[in-house]
């Protein structure tokens, strides 16, 4: 049955277009987490009339579907964990229209994220969602994950970028939800596809807002001699309802890896950074930025100075950018957490981390979006040593129960996927869950559309999932 | 619809409390939809009792319409069965407020005048300059999406809504969000109830962000001769690089509204008008000021002026109530509530004044230049339309915002009760993301007892 539904995959699509090889199929086993699933074969869709008719085949053959972007997702959203057929975008990567008068575009799923602010730079406008994947993550994956990015604190995640989707349903349908206008009259049906992963429906085309430049940027870099100076920072900025366009930290230990790879002049023997971000009219980044340098320097910070050139500062955000990449020259894998906490409890969760590191061993680098609570711890392992690994599942695990009991969430930008479709009973009770569950199966019925990713399976119930064997590490945040 | 014995609707007491069941005329006078009145009112106090009595009214199949300061209750399809009014106005708690984090959560019934008052003391606000604001309930302004001309700069409700608490039509209460800035966890429910009015749930706690007040702030308007000139500014302030709190435009009809009084030695009302607020350090504002001055003359504005604080404060209400307002000055207003493109504005615009000058109807239009146009037509002072010559035009501009060169969606937010004789009425046709819906509203009331006919598609 198998070589049949390849065989009508490959008329329909055409040979070029439908991958089946072991070797090739093994490419397709990860993403950018520490899953793996091996998909029987992968499919490159040119339309939304492809997918609908390849939706059409799985559906004949009862075999699941996974939509796939470019596979950088961090909680193995794009993984086909069941096995079954993977859609791969890549093919669908037009840019349909810009709309500059109207601040909108419409894509394909498969354009990559940076691409697009590149094609509208010359109109002095971006595209706001910039998670640190942005080199190579697509649209419709970032639809799917509701990606943020550092400048999500000032523009917000993809849900406030989208204004229409065009979708292929799981019996084939191809129905437009939203529209190019900034809201759309019924049910917010953008806002529930937004963020689903992948497990409610497959985008084959996407109205984003554009947004335009600001007049003025500006990036401060504060070093500090204390973690605990730099988080109380990062609480005082909210507080004095200071509000800057991105506000992240890195700590002493990730610096040190990111500045030997990266030389963008952190210094080595601090204790941690804060790189934050002004934007606006000329008048008002001037007064902000220093108001958050008094503040700042309030708390101790050792030095605060702004970039002085435009070269400067991209060379400061691609320290930023790179840290993950940066550390694979430290360790052979690591682990990234996605927590998100109220702002103000930035303190004791570091020194809860710190804790967590000393009790399993492991050395734990932070590289995170202060500004909006969301921590991405890193746990530095080596696949080789399976002890360790179990450790490294145990304190993620802790991590995140942190981040729950002081009020916080189980991932702030990175999605549930399969890595923590377990943990969801720590947030949500059977009732949310169920119902969760009720608006899934009313648009994926069969439950062949992401199978086992987001909602718990109902086995290990309340854990991180521990894949056999970790995949190799990600590539970037 | 089979109505329910006395004694059966006693229950309803023992769930929440004696004197919390209303059953006398007036009261269910007062609680009527769309003209049609419940048989008996109930009064929740808490989550435990709403899901309670949802359980009882999904046992009896009684149909439920959940209200709080009743100020839109006009809004929506007319129901097609109406038992029990479910009554939130006694949920009216600030239930957690962290300043310091800028995060708040509170009960459905907490009226928005008052909450504001409650940040203010933290000089911290809600982006919430809505419509019926002496009576309006975050619960019921969260369920109509009601528009708000801060949206320009701070987004609608869905966009600073962080998560909620409600309970389903089975009576189950259920959560979806969080009280975190930034969360993606789990589906995002919590949005669909945006602009749900009570059909897919009885909220029962909304968290929100909250937003620091601005240091200073400005007001300027700007008069036109032709709507495509008031456009063509609001074009040229979208393309600079300033990012004003607001931007309102005000056709003739409007302008009179806004500008009467004092201000009509000020302002020449018969013209269009842009009202642009600005916020920020006093340099920032100075800076608008200046700047949207000169956009205003390229654009061949006629008139450029900055209000004081007391005139802008006035304005600022008379912008945000905008629909109360039209009805006031005639219950037949009809209102839509119109998504369009900013680019597209104008020429529907153009259209609807012709639609309405055809009908010799009084046409009053405010747009919200990120592209939400308010769009009422009255009878002219004391005189009456027929029936079926708005039956005719309510077809008209649903057909005129569907063209493809228009690109709108359109609903009819305020009408006569006695027009709304099928839900295209208020929801105009029927389109492909209505099946869509419905399978959500399965999702969230299978019994359909939740306001059940209200919303579109029939739902």
């Amino acid at each position: 049955m198998q070589t049949q539904l390849i065989r009508e995959l490959e008329a329909l699509l055409g040979k070029q277009a439908v991958l089946s090889s072991p070797e090739d199929l093994m490419l397709y086993e990860y993403d950018g987490s520490v899953e793996l699933g091996s998909p029987r074969v992968i499919v490159f869709p040119s339309s939304a009339k492809d997918v609908s008719g390849i939706v059409r085949l799985a559906n004949r053959y009862e075999v699941p579907i996974v939509g796939r972007g470019a596979g950088t997702g961090l909680s193995g959203g794009a993984i086909a964990r069941s096995g079954g057929l993977v859609i791969a975008f890549s093919r669908m990567n037009r840019i349909l229209e810009i709309d500059a008068a109207n601040l909108r575009a419409v894509v394909q799923p498969g354009v990559v994220n940076l691409d697009l602010s590149r094609a509208v730079e010359h109109l002095g406008l971006f595209f706001a969602p910039d998670p640190s994947s942005q080199k190579s993550c697509t649209i419709g994956g970032n639809v799917s994950e509701n990606s943020g990015g550092p400048h999500t604190l000032a523009y917000g995640v993809t849900t406030n970028h989208v204004t229409g989707v065009e979708l292929v349903l799981t019996d084939g349908e191809i129905v437009r939800i939203g529209g190019r206008s900034i809201e759309t009259s019924g049910y917010d049906l953008n806002g529930l596809l937004v963020g689903s992963e992948g497990t409610l429906a497959l985008v084959t085309e996407i109205t984003v807002r554009l947004m335009r430049k600001p007049e003025a940027v500006k990036t401060l870099l504060a070093v500090y001699d204390t973690l605990d100076d730099t988080t109380e920072s990062v609480v005082s900025i909210t507080v004095r309802a200071i509000t800057p366009a991105a506000c992240e930290m890195l700590d002493g230990f990730t610096l040190r890896a990111v500045e030997d790879y990266v030389h963008a002049g952190f210094p080595k023997d601090c204790a941690a950074v804060l790189l934050i971000e002004v934007e606006g009219l000329t008048e008002a980044v001037e007064s902000q930025a220093a108001e958050i340098t008094e503040v700042c320097r309030e708390h101790r910070a050792r030095e605060v100075r702004a970039a002085r050139s435009e070269q400067e500062r991209a060379l400061l955000w691609r320290g930023r950018k790179e840290a993950f990449g940066a550390m694979g020259r430290i360790s052979p894998m690591y682990y990234v957490q996605d927590g998100v906490i109220p702002r103000t409890r930035l303190p004791e969760t570091l020194r809860r981390i710190e804790e967590i590191s000393r009790k399993y061993d492991l050395q734990i680098g932070n590289i995170f979006h202060a500004g909006d609570g969301n921590l991405h711890p890193l746990i530095l392992f080596d696949e080789r040593n399976r002890e360790q690994f179990a450790r490294v599942v145990a304190a993620g695990g802790e991590i995140m129960r942190h981040c729950v009991e002081v009020g916080g969430a189980l991932t702030g930008e990175h999605g549930i996927g399969m890595e923590k479709n377990e943990l969801m009973p720590l947030i949500f009770t059977p009732d949310d869950l169920e119902l969760m569950q009720r608006v899934r199966d009313s648009f994926n019925p069969a439950g062949r559309l992401n199978p086992g990713k987001v909602l718990p399976m109902g086995k290990a119930c309340g854990e991180i999932r521990v894949p056999p064997t970790p995949a190799s590490a990600a590539i970037s945040t | 619809m089979t109505r329910p014995a006395q004694a059966s609707l006693s229950r309803l007491e023992d769930i929440a409390g004696s004197g919390a069941l209303l059953t006398g005329e007036a009261e269910l006078a007062a609680r009527a939809v769309c003209g049609m009145q419940p048989i008996a009112a109930v009064m929740a106090s808490s989550a435990e009792q709403v899901a309670a009595i949802l359980q009882f009214a999904a046992a009896e199949k009684l149909a439920v319409i959940p209200m709080g300061g009743r100020s839109k209750l006009g809004i929506g399809s007319s129901p097609t069965r109406y038992d029990l009014a479910l009554d939130l106005s006694r949920m009216n708690r600030v239930l957690s407020y962290d300043p310091q984090d800028l995060t708040l959560g509170v009960e459905p019934g907490v009226r928005i005048e008052d909450l504001l008052r409650t940040l203010g003391e933290q000089k911290q606000f809600l982006p919430l300059a809505v419509p019926f604001a002496k009576r309006a309930t975050i619960g019921g302004i969260v369920a109509a999406n009601s528009s708000s001309p801060l949206r320009h700069a701070y987004g609608a409700v869905r966009d600073f809504c962080l998560g909620m608490e409600f309970v389903t039509g089975d009576g189950k209460q259920a959560k979806s969000g969080g009280r975190v800035v930034k969360n993606v966890t789990g589906y995002d429910l919590h949005k669909l109830l945006v602009g749900s009015l009570g059909t897919l749930g009885v909220i029962t706690r909304v968290n929100f962000r909250t937003f620091p007040m601005p240091h200073s702030q400005g007001m300027f308007v700007a008069s036109f001769s032709s709507a495509e000139a008031a456009f063509d500014f609001c074009r040229a302030v979208s393309h600079s690089v300033l990012t004003p709190q607001m931007v309102e435009v005000a056709n003739p009809g409007t302008a009179a509204l806004i500008f009467s009084g004092e201000f009509a030695t000020r302002l020449e009302p018969r013209t269009w008008i842009v009202i642009v607020s600005a916020a920020g350090q006093p340099a920032v504002v100075q800076r608008y000021q200046r700047e949207l001055g000169q956009l205003a003359g390229a654009a061949a504005a006629e008139d450029f002026l900055p209000l004081s604080d007391y005139e802008a404060s006035s304005v600022m209400v008379k912008i945000q109530e905008f629909p109360r307002l039209m009805m006031e000055r005639d219950a037949s207003a009809l209102i839509f509530r119109i998504n369009a493109v900013p680019g597209l504005l104008a020429p529907l615009v153009a259209k609807l004044r012709v639609l309405a000058a055809q009908r010799e109807l009084d046409f009053v239009a405010l747009a919200r230049a990120a592209g939400i146009l308010y769009a009422a037509f009255l009878p002219p002072r004391e005189n009456s339309a027929a029936p079926e010559t708005l039956t005719q035009l309510i077809a008209e501009v649903y057909r005129t915002c569907g063209q493809s060169e228009t690109q709108a969606t359109a609903m009819l937010e305020w009408c006569p009760a006695e027009l709304k004789n099928s839900p295209e009425i208020v929801w105009g046709p029927a389109r492909p993301d209505f099946a869509l819906m419905q399978r959500v509203k399965k999702s969230f009331d299978s019994q359909n007892i939740l306001a059940p006919g209200r919303f579109a598609g029939g739902i």
